[in-house]
């Protein structure tokens, strides 16, 4: 059956992706991926064995705008929450 | 006494005609105006985007378009927008 | 017996509802979401990043899932998703980029 015969609302998109690894942006240039084990209305998310990445932008003195460096972090977490209100877009695996 | 008219009668009767939308940052919108609901979201056609970015001035054309009500700051009636004066 | 009644359609087996009258291109925000599910749109966020894709659907929300999704950041796709949900409260507008 084609999966996106069953999705009927957004949220299904969500639902279909438990137990998946999931990619999530959030508010703040930060991007996580990580197990989807929960959601609600909210959108708030617990994900396990998480990898965050936060982008850091470093614009030089003088330097045109957007002409920044980009430094990019990561680090590791177990077993999270994400409050739903930060949440832009959440990306499941690839179904190709 | 006469009736009040409400301020979304008046968006009512521009139905069909010109608007020009501010919103609540430096982005402002024209289009013809095709329906809106109680939240103020409006489906708009022949769209004109304006933005003020660091690189100054943009315009985007966008056909039939919903825009979501949240954002909006004011709405002028029967104006071709920014460019008109 | 002999009721002026257009002819019936074509008869199925399944017991679904008949297809809704095409929906019209005009009128209220409701009207406009029921044309563009399944097409092309471009849906813009407030912070200016626009996700180009097909609009699988849409609640009361504005919560959106998309198929074959673009990310676009100042005119540069900067990802792509098989399938993306956004969030509603992030969407600025969501624009057509087919004819309905």
């Amino acid at each position: 059956m084609d999966p996106s015969s069953s999705i009927q609302e957004p949220f299904d998109l969500i639902r279909l992706s438990l137990s998946e690894r999931v990619f999530v942006k959030l508010r703040g240039d930060r991007e996580l991926t990580g197990v989807l084990h929960a959601y609600d209305g909210h959108m708030n998310l617990i994900l396990s064995d998480v990898e965050e990445t936060i982008m850091i932008v470093d614009v030089a003195e003088g330097a045109p705008e957007g002409q920044g460096t980009v430094n990019v972090a990561k680090r590791k977490m177990e077993m999270l929450f994400v409050r739903g209100d930060g949440v832009i877009l959440v990306s499941p695996p690839s179904r190709t | 006494m006469a009736s009040q008219i409400l301020p979304l009668e008046l968006i009512d009767r521009c139905i069909g005609s010109r608007i020009w939308v501010i919103m609540k940052s430096d982005r402002e919108f024209t289009g013809t105006l095709l329906g809106f609901d109680d939240f103020v979201n409006m489906v708009l056609e022949d769209v004109t985007e304006y933005e003020t970015t660091p690189q100054g001035k943009k315009k985007t054309k966008l056909a039939q378009t919903l825009l979501n009500g949240n954002n909006i700051c004011m709405l002028i009636p029967g104006s071709a927008g920014p460019e008109e004066t | 017996m002999d009721s002026p009644t257009p002819p019936p359609p074509p008869p199925t087996n399944d017991q679904s509802p008949p297809p809704p009258p095409p929906a019209t291109t005009s009128g209220s925000p409701t009207d406009f979401l029921k044309g563009v599910v399944g097409k092309r749109v471009i849906v813009r966020l407030i912070s200016g990043v626009d996700y180009r894709g097909v609009l699988s659907c849409l609640d009361g929300y504005m919560n959106i899932a998309l198929e074959q999704t673009e990310e676009h950041v100042n005119g540069a796709v900067t990802n792509r998703y098989g399938d993306a949900f956004i969030r509603g409260n992030n969407v600025l507008y969501i624009s057509a980029a087919e004819v309905l």
